[in-house]
Order: C-alpha cells, then structure tokens, then sequence
C-alpha cells in the first residue's frame, strides 16, 4: 500500500488501523511544519485494512502494482485475494471444515497446522522454512492444496523459493498430516524451533470426537507440556455430496 | 483456514462468544452453491445480528447484508453470544439441511451441549494447542481477547488503544467503539458484543 504525499492531510487517522504498524509520520518536505503519513513498504504486508477502512478523506491511500515476490504478501495477508493455485480466500484450505464430505482427514493419522504470525504478530516467510524445514526432515506430508505448498522450491526438504523468504505476510498455514510413531518427534521439533524464530506461531490439532479423551495425540501433546485450550472448532456434520 | 480457533480469553467471556462459519466442499457441493449459502445465511442471521460477513465480499459494517446473501459463493460467518440462540440456530440448519458443512468454535463443552440439545452429532473437532515462537512479540493478554477475535488478523491492536483512549475521552460510545473493532474483520466473525464487555472493562481500569 502507498499513501499519496501530495493528497495526505498528515491527520494521523490511518496509522492505528494498520495490523503491522507500518504506517510512519515524517517531517513533510514542502512544509517543515507539518508531519505527513507514509507506508514502509518492508514493513506492510498489503493487508488492505487502511484502504478499506475509509478513513482518509482525501482519498491518498492506494494499492500500487504488485509483483513476483511482493505478490506474495498480498495473497498471504489479504483475504479479499485469492491464491491463484489454489483459488482459495484466506490463508489455508477448507481443512477439517468440510471433512464430513471430503473424508480427507482418516483415524490412523492425524491433521495438523502450525500458524505462522498468528495472533496479530506477522512473520517474514524464512520463519516458515525453518519450521518447515524440520518437519520435512521428520518426513510428514505436506497438504498438497495449501498455498505455502505452492511457495516451496522443493516440497521434501521443506526449502521455499530463495526469493520469497524476506517477504513479510500477516500470517501463513503450514497443513500437514502427521502418522502416529512422527507425534513426538514433530512436537520435539516444534519445541526446539520455538526460541529459533523471530515471530509467533499458534498450533493445531484434528481429532475425532469419539476419541478426543483417549487421543495418543492429545496423550502426547500434554506430555510434552503443550496447552490445550477448551475452545476450539467444531465440525456440525451437515455436509453432503451435492455436485452431479 | 483456522481463523475461528484460537479466541484468547477468560472462560467467562469465551462463553458469550460462538462463531459459526459455513463452507463449501470444492468438488463435492460447491456448483451452484449461491442460492443454499443465501438460505443458510437467512437462518443464521435470523438468530442472531452481532456480526454477518464473508471474506470475498465484505461484512455488514461495509455493506448491506442483502448484497452479501447474493455474492456468496464459497461461505459466510455470523457469531452468537448465547447458547439458546445458536441451538434455536442449529436445529433450523439441520431442518433445512442445505447440505452445506457448517462449523462453530467456542468452548468445547458448551458446544457439544448446543449439538446435543439440537440433534447434531459432531463428526471432527480440532484443538488449539497454543501460542509459541517470540512470545514476547504478542499484544498484551487484554489486547490480545480482541485481536484474536479476527483470526486474520485484520484488528489492529492499535485500534484497540486507540478506541479505549477516545471511550475515556468522550470521543466515542463504548458500543460504536466495538463496531469500530468489528469492520476491518471481513468474515464476520468479530463479537462486537464481547468487545463492548471488554471494552469497558478496559476503561474502567
């Protein structure tokens, strides 16, 4: 996003709606008096949330052109936008909203995310290869639908595009599905990645009703000192096949 | 997608907080899905009118929520605040069973209670397990019960200074400040009404 220096008024009404703080003020140039508002392009991560929220009079904040890898940014923290691979809104994929229908998440293994930047932090995209990184390494599988997977330069190692990785975005989904004897191994190295990372990631975890009590999953996840807090997400089951 | 998973908070404000999301199954259900999205979007929103919205389109702070209902193509959002409404809510959407997955967050033992008193048997639920990485990076715990309410992160916590300033200065009513809160979250799923609770919480601090 970029705010237009020859239409602000300097009135400082845009700067608190921003997530990331990177609406700045600055001496203006034709009139030392007074202060005007300018986006720091490194630190936006083109959310949107200033242009949207209409309130700039004059009209100065617009969304100049966006390229490869900038686009990245918008597509990862706008959720007007959609990811061209995947033409999915938002950051992830339908994951266990639809699965009633889709059957993609089986009991045997186990679904799970890391949520990169999230809550209300952001995070450059290097964050998210080291996390990737070593869950490849542990060998989990990848949701092959999910946008990140489409930023990876080789989806085995978990590396991304070089070019991507000083990119800032609001927040990005890692989806994974995690067989039994990888639980410890993948919580270890969630553990271990924690005080290696320069942002914030929230954790996830799919599980069936039935078994949420007696879940190895959830076994695990309380012995290794993980919280489980007592809300979350909870699927109705009123999906059907409707398509012919 | 986990944007309604991890609302931070004391159990007391959690439990006046239930968002209900609707999406399609790409592949399975999603030809055509307009005319279905805009009855369930009807169902919800006659039970309840803190919050109505959808990522693609906008919410009904930005816009008239009759424009919604017709630009749905992929899903919406509404939240409750109490259990009464969203099981009253819950028994509709299973009577008119669209065939459209509905999903709602909140604590785990007041859902099940809402799907149990509405017929509803859950088939998967999905735990969140925290916050981890450069902690200290985070909005303080007070700010944080706001932020976390836009999973997307689209409420500033800024905004949430800002407006508990101009609340103490007169500036703005408690209630027009958590509609303030509400707009940037496009889904729908910001609880204004939460929010004036905890705005004035804030304030009288």
């Amino acid at each position: 996003m970029r705010i237009d220096q020859e239409k602000c008024k300097g009135c400082r009404l845009c700067a608190d709606y921003c997530p990331v703080g990177a609406i700045q003020y600055f001496q203006d140039e034709k009139n030392p008096k007074k202060k005007k508002a300018r986006i720091d392009e490194e630190e936006c991560v083109e959310c949107g949330v200033c242009f949207r929220a209409e309130v700039c009079k004059p009209q100065a904040i617009y969304r100049q052109e966006i390229g490869w890898p900038q686009s990245v940014r918008l597509a990862f923290s706008d959720p007007m936008v959609e990811h061209k691979q995947t033409g999915v809104p938002g950051r992830g994929t339908e994951e266990m909203k639809t699965n009633e229908v889709t059957g993609r998440f089986r009991r045997g293994s186990y679904g799970m995310a890391v949520e990169l930047g999230r809550p209300g932090v952001a995070a450059r995209l290097k964050d998210l290869e080291k996390i990737a990184i070593a869950l490849a390494k542990i060998g989990v599988e990848f949701e092959p639908k999910n946008p990140v997977t489409f930023l990876f330069e080789d989806v085995k190692t978990g590396k991304l595009k070089p070019e991507v990785r000083k990119e800032k975005v609001l927040s990005a989904i890692i989806e994974f599905v995690v067989k039994p004897d990888q639980l410890r191994p993948v919580f270890q190295s969630l553990k271990d990645i924690s005080g290696k990372i320069e942002s914030v990631f929230s954790l996830d975890l799919i599980s069936f009703p039935e078994e949420a009590e007696k879940n190895p999953a959830l076994k695990v996840v309380k012995e290794m000192g993980f919280p489980v807090y007592p809300n979350g997400k909870v699927n109705l089951g009123l999906g059907k096949v409707l398509n012919k | 997608m986990t944007h309604t998973l991890h609302r931070t908070g004391d159990l007391e404000s959690i439990r006046e907080d239930f968002p209900m999301l609707t999406h399609v199954a790409r592949g399975f259900n999603d030809k055509d899905a307009g005319p279905r999205l805009k009855q369930i979007a009807q169902t919800m929103t006659k039970y309840t009118d803190l919050h109505f919205g959808d990522c693609k389109v906008g919410n009904k702070y930005t816009m008239d929520s009759g424009e919604i209902m017709e630009k749905l193509t992929v899903g919406c959002q509404v939240v409750f605040k109490d259990k009464e409404s969203l099981i009253a809510c819950m028994k509709e959407l299973k009577k008119k069973d669209q065939g459209i997955s509905i999903v709602v967050s909140g604590l785990f033992d007041e859902v099940f209670d809402c799907c149990h008193q509405a017929g509803l048997k859950p088939p998967l639920i999905e735990f969140a397990l925290g916050v981890h990485g450069n902690t200290k990076k985070l909005w303080p715990p007070e700010i944080l019960d706001f932020v976390t309410m836009c999973g997307h992160g689209l409420v500033s916590g800024r905004l949430v200074k800002k407006m508990v300033q101009d609340i103490k200065k007169k500036k703005i009513t408690v209630e027009k400040a958590a509609i303030e809160l509400a707009k940037p979250c496009l889904c729908g799923i910001f609880n204004p009404y939460r929010a004036a609770k905890l705005l004035r919480k804030m304030v009288e601090k």
